[in-house]
């Protein structure tokens, strides 16, 4: 019978290292799941760092997969520059929304302040307590460094600024320097405290979708400030990179590999863009996805499998590596049997 | 009437343009011409954004440009709606309903429906976003809407609209329902119990149209 020979642990730094672990490894992409299958509030993942970490840890020794606990989400940016958020409490509610925009007016733009202290700016004394318990576990220490134009999302407000884009973009442009500013602050302020050889710097790209906005306005808007946080954080040092393109970003795929980026990076994409064409386009980096989070919340665990199978004997020889992961966030109230469907796949179909 | 037709151009590149004030003042010179005002808006407004609605499907235009379009739709409308309203021949195809489900506040896509049903002649009550399962029930007794429409943008948010599902089946008998968002597909509406399902903003007006005449 065949058995596991790496932990998680193992199996990740092998798999950073560029070398074939024992199986591929399993980053689910969960954040509130955690909280639930350990029956807490899905807030917890996002307001409290003692208790996120403990959730996801015992999130992931249950699951046995390889995706250790990390502080990110989806609409951050907004509470950092001085609006309002709401953590996930309502019925429904699965993430972080943003209530109040920092910008309201067209003057507000001129008058946003990049928060002196990063530190203490909205989520980030979360986000550092978490990374501290990342350090003390001997963890590698995600710290969010994007995506710049998701972040201005939260900052602006998504409609207020798709208008902008068009008849403003000078505005944008503003408040992507600021964001960009801010980022490349929390990267050094990280960097300081940690050290740069145990970070893994994350983009969470949501905003940048062709649902919403053109590979234009991607490659005007998005692809210089992508370049210019990279840029700052490969000169700190910092080697490891997770850059999670959501949704449909098919035309983006073209900038994405203009951004810079090490080979230490995971690429992980949605449903949307297909593995081969992700593995063509980034022949040395970490692939990374991409079973349907719908799939998982709703379909039977057989379907699931049977498509993390399939995502599996797609990539899993990339030359680059691989890891099974679902396309986005994994809905919190998923069937857990679903989850544990990917670990099963990567134990069954996975071995190397 | 040579004036007319050019008019109705300028109304149209006005939303194509995304140009409200250019918009606004073609249909002021519409209402002085005597241009009949329903005609102006079917003719010249909607025709527009029909257009940039038949640019967005083929990928030559994205949402940036239909939110700037729809500016400038609604600037037209500001204009014109009021005298059609006021001369009584106002046509409408239905009544719907329209709001993103509790827990979700993603409205872009709502509100480009929204848009899309109005400029396809059906009378639109926005319920905005988080609104639960009372809401929308009342409100579509209320209205004596045909058409009750749902958007979910998240994973955790669509199971509202599974849950919700049976109480409007049974509480709003004879109500379409359509549903939509990022995370849904047509197999989880038909499965759900929908109507109707659209992928994207244009397809779900085209939808909804199709339910009303079916209706």
């Amino acid at each position: 019978m065949w058995r596991e020979t790496m932990t998680s642990g193992e199996r990740m730094a092998a798999l950073m290292r560029g070398e074939r672990p024992d199986r591929v490894p399993v980053i689910p992409f969960l954040s509130g799941h955690a909280a639930v299958v350990c029956g807490q509030p899905i807030a917890r993942i996002s307001d409290d760092a003692e208790e996120s970490f403990r959730c996801q840890l015992l999130c992931q020794e249950m699951y046995g997969h390889d995706g250790s606990p990390l502080y990110a989400y989806a609409s951050a940016g907004g509470w950092e520059f001085g609006g309002e958020i709401e953590f996930p409490v309502k019925k429904y509610s699965g993430a972080v929304i943003v209530t109040r925009t920092p910008i309201q007016t067209e003057d507000d733009v001129y008058t946003l302040k990049v928060p002196e202290d990063v530190s203490k700016a909205g989520a980030l004394p979360i986000a550092l307590a978490l990374a501290r318990k990342q350090a003390e576990h001997g963890l590698p220490i995600t710290l969010q460094i994007g995506a710049p134009l998701t972040w201005a999302g939260s900052v602006i407000g998504e409609e207020r600024m798709m208008g902008w884009l068009i008849k403003k973009p000078e505005l944008v442009h503003i408040v992507l320097d600021k964001v960009s500013q801010f980022l490349i602050k929390v990267a050094e302020h990280y960097v300081k405290e940690f050290g740069a050889e145990r970070l893994l710097a994350f983009h969470g790209a949501a905003t940048e979708t062709n649902k919403l906005i053109s590979p234009k306005q991607f490659e005007t808007f998005s692809l210089p400030y992508l370049q210019r946080i990279n840029q700052a954080c490969l000169g700190l040092g910092v080697g490891s990179y997770f850059i999670h393109i959501c949704g449909e970003q098919n035309k983006n795929l073209k900038f994405w590999q203009q951004v810079p980026m090490t080979k230490q990076t995971v690429i992980s994409v949605g449903r949307e863009v297909d593995l081969t064409t992700v593995m063509e386009l980034f022949p040395e980096q970490i692939v990374a996805g991409n079973v349907d989070p719908t799939l998982i919340q709703e379909g039977r665990a057989e379907a699931v499998l049977a498509q993390c199978r399939e995502c599996i004997e797609k990539a899993m020889y990339h030359k680059g590596g691989f890891v099974l992961m679902a396309g986005c966030d994994v809905p919190p109230h998923a069937p857990p049997v679903n989850v544990f469907q990917m670990v099963k796949a990567a134990r069954e179909y996975g071995r190397y | 009437m040579a004036d007319e037709a050019e008019i109705f151009s300028q109304l149209k590149q006005a939303v194509m343009e995304g140009d409200e004030d250019v918009a606004v003042a073609a249909a002021q010179a519409a209402v002085a011409a005597g241009v009949d005002p329903q005609r102006a808006i079917i003719e010249g407004l909607a025709a527009g954004m029909a257009e940039m609605g038949r640019l967005y499907e083929r990928e030559e235009c994205y949402v940036p440009e239909l939110l700037v379009s729809s500016e400038a739709l609604y600037a037209g409308l500001g204009v014109l709606r009021p005298l059609v309203i006021a001369s009584g021949k106002a046509e409408k195809k239905g009544v719907a309903v329209i709001g993103v489900v509790q827990g979700d506040i993603h409205d872009i896509g709502k509100n480009l429906v929204k848009m899309m049903l109005e400029v396809n002649g059906i009378e639109v009550h926005d319920l905005g976003r988080d609104v639960d399962m009372e809401r929308f029930i009342t409100a579509t007794q209320e209205t004596q809407a045909d058409l009750l429409c749902l958007s979910a943008l998240m994973t955790t948010t669509m199971i509202a609209i599974k849950d919700y599902m049976p109480a409007f089946k049974t509480q709003l008998p004879g109500v379409k329902i359509m549903v939509g968002g990022a995370p849904l597909n047509q197999q989880l509406a038909d499965e759900w119990g929908a109507d109707g399902y659209g992928e994207n903003a244009v397809e779900a007006a085209r939808v909804a149209v199709r339910l009303l005449e079916t209706k």
